[in-house]
Parts: C-alpha cells; sequence; structure tokens
C-alpha cells in the first residue's frame, strides 16, 4: 500500500508541477495555434497542396486540350500554333500536337507523359460515369476474391517463387479437391450504385483525400467488385496517416517527460526527491504515470473520433511503454538541450521507421505484423488478429522497455544524474551500475540474455531494410550486419568490467565472463525464439540471424569463440583492442554462418 | 553591434556542438536515410504508383484458366509473363492453394455485346507480397480486354471524347515525381527545421543553466548574444542542406540549380531560425518554448504549402529547371517577412537586454 500512495504523490507532483508552468503562459497560445491550425487545416484542404505546382511544361495547339491540362496544375500549359511548337519544341517537356503527345526521352518527359496519362485516364472516366448505358462503358467487372494459402508464407520470403520454371502440364493439387461455386455471371448491385461509386472514386483521386479518406472504416458498398483501372495491388496508405494521428502525439507527450527529468537534473530539484525516503522505482512510476495515462487517454480520444474499435489502443500500450522507456533513459542520459534534441529526433526517426516500413506491406505480407502499426491498419479496415499475432508483433516492445526501465531505475541516483561525463562513457557508467561486483558472471549471463530483444530489433530492422534489395546482395549484408550486431552485444559487458577494473579480467576469470556471456546469449535467443519468432526463423534470413535452433552446443561454441576473441583483444591491446577484437568475431561469425548456410543450401 | 562579438557567441556554440559530438547523430541520420534511399524508392514509391512494384519480378506466372473460352485466354497464352492452363475452377483453387499457380481466372458465357457487363472472378492468394505483383500485370490484360469490348459497344455510347493519343513511353521517369517533387524539397528544408529548434535550445540553455549572467558580465551585450546565436544556427543551414544536395547528387540524382536553391533554403531558413528565437526570448524555458514553436511550425509550413507560389515549390521548380523569374519575387517576399521578423527580434531583445542591464 505504501508504495502506491508514493508513486500517488509523486504522480500528483508531476501533474501539478507541469500544468503550473504550461497552464500560465502555454495555454493561451496553445489555444490560438491550434485553432490556426484547424483554420490553415481547411485552407490547405480547398486550395490543395502546391508542392509539384509547374513541374512539366507542356506546349499544345488545340485549346480544349489545354483546359483538359491546365486543371492539373504540375503542367505550365503554353497554346501556340503547331508550327510554331515544333519549331520550340526543346523548350518543352511534352507537346501535343494534332492530338498526338510528343515527348523527348528524358526521365522528366516520361514522367510528365504519365501524369498526363493518368488525367486523361480521369477525364475519361469522367464523361464515362455520366453514360446512360453505363455498361458499355463499362463493360468489364473483375470480381476480386482471395483464397488463403494453405502453406506457410515463407515460401515466397526465402526467394522462392511460387513456381519458378512453369511447366506444359497444368499442375495437380495434392489432396482432395474441395468444390468451388460456379460464379454467378451478374452483377449483385444496381447500375445507379455502381456510377455513384464510380464517380466517387475517381473525384477522390487527389492527393489529399485519398489520405483524409483512409481513417473512415465505413466499407464501400461496392464489395470486390472492380473495373480494370481500379485493380491494384492493395498497398495501404493508411500508414503515413497513421503515423501522423497516433504516433506523433505520442512523441510529442514523451517529450514531455523526458524534459521532466531533465528539468529535475539541470535545476537539482531532484536531489530533494532523492534524499526522501521514497523508493526509485516509485519515483520513476511516479513521474512517467501521469504522461502514460495521458497518452492513452491522447490514444483513446483519437480512437473515439475517428469511430473506430477500441482493439486499437492495445497494440499501441506497448508502444507508449516503449517511448515513456526510451524518453526516461534519454532524459537521463542527454548532458544539455542540444544533445537532448539531437538524441531524441534520432531515436524518434528510428523508432519511427521501425513502426513505419514494415507496416506499408501490412495486407501485401505477414513480415509487417512485427510493426504493431499494422495491426491497426488491420483493426480499421475490419480484419481481425489473433493473440499470437499481437504477441509477435509487440512483444518486443515490451521487453526492451522494461529492460530499458531497469536501467534506469537502477542509475536513478545523485552520481549518475548529475555527472557532465561524455556520452560513450556515461553510457558504459549506466551498463556499469546494472553489473553487479559481487556476481560478475550472473550480471554478464544475464546482460547477455536481456540484449536479446535489442538485437532483435536491430535486426529485424535491418531484415525490413534489405529485404528489398535483390537476392545475394540481401544476404550479404545481413550475413555482416547480423554478425556484427551480435557481436558487440556480446562484447559490451566484458569491455564494461575491463574498463571499470582491467584487473578482474585474469585468465581465469576472462574464460568465465566469456562462458556466462555466451550461456547468456543462448539462453535468451532460445527463450525469445519460442515466444515469438518461430514464423520467420525457418526461412533463410531468419536462418543468418537465429541460426542456433539445432543443435545446442554448436552455436554455444561460435558464440563462446567470438567473445573470447574480443575479451582477448582487450586483455592483449587494453581498449584500443576492442574495435578490431570485434572485427575478427564478426569475420569468425559470419563464415560459420556461410558454412551453414552453404550446408544447408547445398 | 560588434560583428566580434558576434563571432565570439558563434564560436562558442560551436565549440559546444563539437565538444558534444551529438550533432553527429543528426549527420549519421542524414546518411542512414540517403544509404537506405533505395529502400525508400521501393516502400514509398510503391505508395505514390503501386505499379512500379512489378518491375522488380521477372518471372513466368501460372495462371489458371476456367470457364468459357474469351479474348483473355489469346491475351494470356501471347504474354510472356504468364503460362495459362485451362482447368476445372475447383481444382484450379485448390492448386491456388497450395501455391501451384499464382492465380485463378473465372470467365463467364456473357457476349461481348450483350447488355449486361462481363463478370470476370479472379482468385488471388491472401496477404502475399506475389499478388501483388501478379495483380499489376493482369491489369493490363483486362484493360486491354476492356477496351475490346468498350469497342464493340461503342455505338450505345453517346458523349464525344477530347481525343488525345499517348504513345508508350520508353520506360523510367517512375520515381521522377517523387524524387524532385517530394524527397528534395523536404530533404532540403530539413536542416532549417534543425537548426530552428536548436536555436530555442541554445538560448534557453543559457536561462536555465544559469549561465546568462556569467555571460551578460562580460562586454557582450544580451542583443549581442542573442543574435550570435542565430548567426550560428544560420551557418549550419547551407553546409547541412549542401551536403543533403551533393548526397543526392552522389546517388545519381541530376539537380539543376544547386547554387540557387542553397540561396533560397539559406535565406528561406533564417524565417524558421527567427521565429524561433522569438518563441525563446517569450518563454525562456524548453518545453514550452518547444512545443509552442512545433506546433507554429507546423502551421507555417502548412499555410505556405496551401499558397501556390511557395519556397518548398520553388525548390522543386528550381531542381527541374522550370523556375522563372518570379523566384526573384519570392526571395523578395521572403526577404520582407525576415526584415520584420528581424526587427521585432532585435527591438524584443533590446527590451530584454535592458532589464537585464538595470538588475
Amino acid at each position: 500500500m505504501g508504495t502506491l500512495t508514493d508513486i500517488a504523490t509523486i504522480a500528483r507532483w508531476e501533474v501539478k508541477k507541469s500544468f503550473s508552468m504550461l497552464g500560465r503562459e502555454v495555454l493561451p497560445f496553445a489555444i490560438i495555434l491550434f485553432v490556426l491550425l484547424v483554420l490553415v487545416t481547411g485552407f490547405a484542404a480547398q486550395t490543395g497542396m502546391h508542392l509539384q505546382d509547374g513541374m512539366y511544361n507542356v506546349g499544345v495547339d488545340d485549346p480544349q486540350i489545354a483546359g483538359l491540362l491546365a486543371s492539373d496544375a504540375r503542367f505550365s500549359v503554353y497554346v501556340m500554333d503547331s508550327p510554331v511548337l515544333l519549331k520550340n519544341r526543346n523548350a518543352f517537356d511534352l507537346i501535343v500536337v494534332q492530338g498526338i503527345v510528343n515527348g523527348s526521352a528524358t526521365d522528366k518527359a516520361n514522367a510528365a507523359q504519365k501524369t498526363l496519362e493518368r488525367d486523361y485516364a480521369k477525364y475519361v472516366n469522367s464523361v464515362y460515369n455520366t453514360e446512360n448505358d453505363l455498361f458499355a462503358a463499362y463493360p468489364l467487372w473483375i470480381d476480386t476474391q482471395s483464397v488463403k494459402s494453405e502453406l506457410n508464407f515463407l515460401s515466397t520470403q526465402s526467394g522462392q517463387y511460387v513456381s519458378a520454371n512453369p511447366r506444359r502440364i497444368a499442375p495437380v493439387p495434392e489432396g482432395e479437391v474441395k468444390t468451388v461455386p460456379t460464379p454467378s455471371p451478374a452483377l449483385a448491385i444496381s447500375q445507379e450504385e455502381l456510377r455513384a461509386e464510380l464517380v466517387q472514386s475517381n473525384t477522390k483521386n487527389t492527393q489529399i483525400s485519398r489520405y483524409t479518406e483512409t481513417l473512415s472504416t465505413t466499407s464501400t458498398s461496392m464489395g470486390n467488385f472492380k473495373t480494370p483501372a481500379q485493380l491494384s495491388p492493395p498497398l495501404p496508405f493508411d500508414s503515413i496517416i497513421l503515423i501522423f494521428v497516433f504516433i506523433f502525439p505520442l512523441y510529442f507527450t514523451s517529450q514531455f517527460f523526458m524534459m521532466s527529468i531533465m528539468n529535475e537534473r539541470i535545476e537539482r530539484k531532484g536531489e530533494v526527491l532523492l534524499s526522501t525516503p521514497l523508493r526509485t522505482s516509485s519515483i520513476i512510476i511516479g513521474k512517467a504515470l501521469p504522461y502514460f495515462i495521458g497518452m492513452v487517454a491522447i490514444c483513446t480520444g483519437l480512437t473515439l473520433y475517428i469511430k473506430a474499435s477500441p482493439v486499437i489502443i492495445l497494440p499501441l500500450i506497448p508502444v507508449i511503454f516503449f517511448f515513456l522507456a526510451n524518453a526516461l533513459l534519454i532524459g537521463m542520459l542527454a548532458r544539455s538541450f542540444k544533445e537532448l534534441s539531437f538524441i531524441s529526433i534520432f531515436f524518434s526517426t528510428v523508432a519511427t521507421s521501425y513502426l513505419f516500413f514494415p507496416s506499408i506491406f501490412a495486407n501485401v505480407h505477414v513480415i509487417s505484423l512485427i510493426s504493431p502499426l499494422t495491426l491497426i491498419v488491420l483493426t480499421i479496415q475490419g480484419s481481425a488478429w489473433t493473440v499470437t499475432d499481437y504477441l509477435y508483433s509487440t512483444s518486443l516492445f515490451w521487453l526492451t522497455g522494461a529492460v530499458l526501465f531497469y536501467i534506469a531505475a537502477r542509475n536513478f541516483k545523485e552520481e549518475r544524474l548529475f555527472s557532465e561525463k561524455k556520452l560513450v562513457s556515461r553510457v558504459r557508467e549506466f551498463l556499469s551500475e546494472i553489473l553487479s561486483q559481487k556476481h560478475p558472471f550472473v550480471s554478464l549471463f544475464l546482460l547477455s540474455g536481456f540484449s536479446i530483444p535489442f538485437i532483435f530489433m536491430v535486426q529485424m530492422m535491418c531484415l525490413v531494410l534489405f529485404f528489398n534489395i535483390p537476392m545475394p546482395y540481401s544476404l550479404v549484408f545481413l550475413l555482416l550486419f547480423a554478425a556484427l550486431v551480435e557481436e558487440i552485444a556480446k562484447g559490451v559487458g566484458i569491455y564494461t568490467i575491463y574498463t571499470r577494473d582491467p584487473a578482474f579480467l585474469t585468465w581465469k576469470n576472462l574464460i568465465l565472463a566469456c562462458a556466462a556471456t555466451a550461456i547468456g546469449f543462448l539462453a535468451g535467443e532460445k527463450l525469445l525464439l519460442f515466444v515469438t519468432l518461430a514464423q520467420i526463423s525457418d526461412s533463410v534470413f531468419g536462418s543468418i540471424l537465429f541460426l542456433s535452433l539445432g543443435s545446442l552446443w554448436l552455436p554455444f561454441l561460435l558464440h563462446f569463440a567470438c567473445v573470447t576473441i574480443v575479451a582477448c583483444c582487450l586483455k592483449i591491446w587494453g581498449k584500443k583492442g576492442f574495435v578490431p577484437g570485434l572485427a575478427v568475431a564478426m569475420v569468425v561469425h559470419c563464415l560459420y554462418n556461410l558454412y551453414f548456410i552453404l550446408g544447408w543450401l547445398g | 553591434m560588434k560583428i566580434k562579438h558576434l563571432s565570439i557567441i558563434a564560436k562558442k556554440e560551436f565549440r559546444g556542438l563539437y565538444n558534444e559530438k551529438t550533432i553527429l547523430l543528426a549527420i549519421l541520420l542524414q546518411l542512414f536515410i540517403a544509404l537506405f534511399s533505395s529502400f525508400l524508392m521501393v516502400g514509398l514509391t510503391s505508395m505514390y504508383d503501386p505499379a512500379s512494384l512489378s518491375r522488380y519480378s521477372h518471372s513466368r506466372y501460372s495462371i489458371g484458366y476456367a470457364g468459357n473460352e474469351s479474348k483473355i485466354l489469346t491475351y494470356l497464352q501471347t504474354s510472356p509473363d504468364f503460362r495459362v492452363y485451362q482447368m476445372d475452377l475447383s481444382t484450379a483453387v485448390a492448386a491456388l492453394g497450395q501455391r501451384k499457380l499464382a492465380a485463378v481466372i473465372y470467365v463467364p458465357d456473357t457476349r461481348p455485346d450483350a447488355l449486361d457487363p462481363v463478370k470476370i472472378t479472379l482468385y488471388t492468394l491472401q496477404n502475399d507480397l506475389q499478388t501483388a505483383i501478379v495483380d499489376v500485370k493482369l491489369k493490363d490484360i483486362f484493360l486491354k480486354y476492356e477496351k475490346d469490348l468498350r469497342d464493340i459497344r461503342a455505338d450505345r455510347l453517346k458523349e464525344e471524347l477530347v481525343s488525345l493519343q499517348i504513345q508508350k513511353t520508353s520506360g523510367g521517369g517512375d520515381f521522377y515525381e517523387f524524387v524532385y517533387g517530394l524527397l528534395i524539397p523536404l530533404l532540403v528544408f530539413m536542416p532549417a527545421i534543425i537548426t530552428s529548434a536548436l536555436v530555442i535550445d541554445l538560448i534557453t540553455e543559457e536561462y536555465q543553466h544559469e549561465t546568462l549572467e556569467t555571460l551578460m558580465s562580460t562586454p557582450i551585450t544580451f542583443v549581442e548574444m542573442v543574435w550570435g546565436k542565430v548567426l550560428a544556427c544560420e551557418l549550419l543551414v547551407p553546409i547541412q542542406a549542401g551536403a543533403w544536395l551533393l548526397l543526392l547528387m552522389l546517388n545519381g540524382i541530376a539537380i539543376e540549380n544547386a547554387g540557387l536553391i542553397l540561396l533560397q533554403v539559406v535565406i528561406t531558413s533564417l524565417i524558421l531560425i527567427l521565429l524561433g528565437t522569438l518563441t525563446a526570448l517569450h518563454y525562456r524555458e524548453r518545453t514550452a518554448a518547444q512545443f509552442i514553436f512545433s506546433t507554429a511550425l507546423v502551421v507555417v509550413i502548412l499555410f505556405s504549402l496551401a499558397l501556390p507560389a511557395n519556397p518548398l515549390n520553388l525548390i522543386t521548380r528550381l531542381a527541374v529547371g522550370t523556375a522563372g523569374m518570379d523566384q526573384w519575387l519570392l526571395l523578395g517576399g521572403t526577404i520582407v517577412v525576415i526584415l520584420a521578423l528581424g526587427y521585432l527580434t532585435q527591438r524584443y531583445a533590446e527590451k530584454i537586454g535592458k532589464t537585464h542591464n538595470t538588475r
């Protein structure tokens, strides 16, 4: 009970402090700015975005076509006689003479021509939409049906196409064939309903409305029926807008938390708090609580506003937790405001890209599930996701958030908060704090075990980033990078211990420390694999990242050998041996992986 | 105001940045994004133009064809992208489920000149990257067939179209609009945004770290201190923006008028930096100042984007080489705004400076 009251008290202080500061001066301005923002948004929605105005110069000899083109602000249209146009054709990206479009062979002209093509298609549609006989204008309709794959998704991910070499004879399915009902040849929707949909989809093709309408959850009455022109891969545009709507407010609020921590440090008010008998965990939880509640409230408000299912909040909570953990640590680490800005911008970009990039493929590939944002996209689309999906996409956020909070809690004391050392040495000090003096080997074991979620997060990002590079290169990059990340993570603990006390690293202790690190790493790897990553671990990419599924002693030997290389370099050459040691360990790691993958492929 | 004092302040800030070295993170970020621009290209441009995805695949796909014969069958058979098997619908869908086919098409017996539309059923795999590519390739064939049907039913159409003949392009140009119309203006203006946030940090830091009193006891006046910080931030803009342009050029993206772009960015960024300075002088506390400034920034950027001729658009037009004389007009307008903001800053700083001197 006592702890809970403590937390409540701290939380109340925190709320009072930030409100008294914000209330007086900031609120009036904030309200004015908010009103301005609404006005400007309305203005922008009306006039449109003018980022790409006048990109292309087009010469036209027919005023009617000129009018058609001028409706797109990207074109600067010049009306001239055809002989004049032909003479000056180099001054234009495109010229339209007697209804024929001519462009030079440059990229710019091609881009202009593609834009023109789309504009013209839009114009044609707008004319056809008004036809009495709609089915003469749109004679072909496609009914799209999706079939669930009975095999797992890994076959495409490992670079094998469904049927790379089609044979002459039609493929024969194995097992029993379920009867598929013959589709009826008639459309289930009336002509006028279809027309309304066509008119709507034709007008909404503008850049802004495309984004604003992604948040409406109402599905169209058209169902699966599409004209051929509407048939495009289901790449969602939702992710961008979701980032803006959900993640940015979270990022903003976590900034306040970051600043609150920083302010405790620079104004030295934190000392008073620390001198009270309150436990540090109570202080941290109490300080973070108002922000956590605020962020959840913001998300709930947004969810209610867009009338989406409240299930959306569930995947956001681990993201909030992770953001707060990072904000706390950054607030504790930064030495000055500019450093705070740079680190937080860097962190937010990396975190945002981790959240954002996979969700681009929300309807395309299961890899997208590594981002909680995908669950939101799916919820808004009305697709269901399972508890396993939830665990899969959020467990890394929960784990890393928890570890970061633990590190921060252990370091939340005077000599850490008010020191003025360099960033790298501060990070090392933070780590040194969680490495116990009494039980160094247990600490090393735990440290390397708990570094696994971070490693996976970094490696997952690489997986996503390298996913689009052609096959052999993506493997090579991933191979090198995965090895390097793992070696750094394993080496860091021993490096910290060595810097704290070089004498500790006797040969016997060195071997023991390396063994502890290797076992910890292996245990963490196994555990996380078991919980979440079974889906990915079977593909070629997966086999590089998490090779150790098979036997136990081989990966142990690998981890042990690599970390021993780093430790020996440290012992022999001191601190400057760390980087060369890492390089050698990386090469050994890569060779091991290569041998296994080659063996595996062969 | 003495130039020497300004440069002392600017140098002090540069030294601070150099000592902390965390500005490296900002630069690292730029590199990170530039290095992975290939991913950006594929990921983001596919949102602009999903059809660009199909370029990344060169294999032949097996298609199951069920139902009545039609011209689609001929199109599929002659296409280099597909291999077609005429199959029973149930067998074909089962084969699709086992990934032995990439898609299944069912065509009903509706006559091409019937009153009703032809409704084709397309079965594809759920949640599959390959499906996206097959969709794009099938779309071309469906469009061709739609055109055939339209021609057959043409006499039932009433409206006359403005005719425009567009030849097939020689390829390329997919990423053009994305790169020049979005990436370049945003990347080039990013340093302006970063430095305007930086000036707030620099000014509020003097207040919150209580170093202002010490600084005021030197011959440097408060006004000089403010302008010195503005100068330091302003000098960072061309360095960072120039680095962006260079990186883009190294990536093989030709940029015209790089010098003029730099000029525009350097001058326009002064607006943001002065806005940041005013906010910082008003609040003298980082949290409040940064919050108000970043909200104001969104308003300002959104507003300027809604204007027909705006600095971001000018960057686009300069980069593609279609900017005319009106760029100087815009520059003139920008300078007027800067002069107004500069005057405000000067007066405000003088006012605050007096209270510091009398104390």
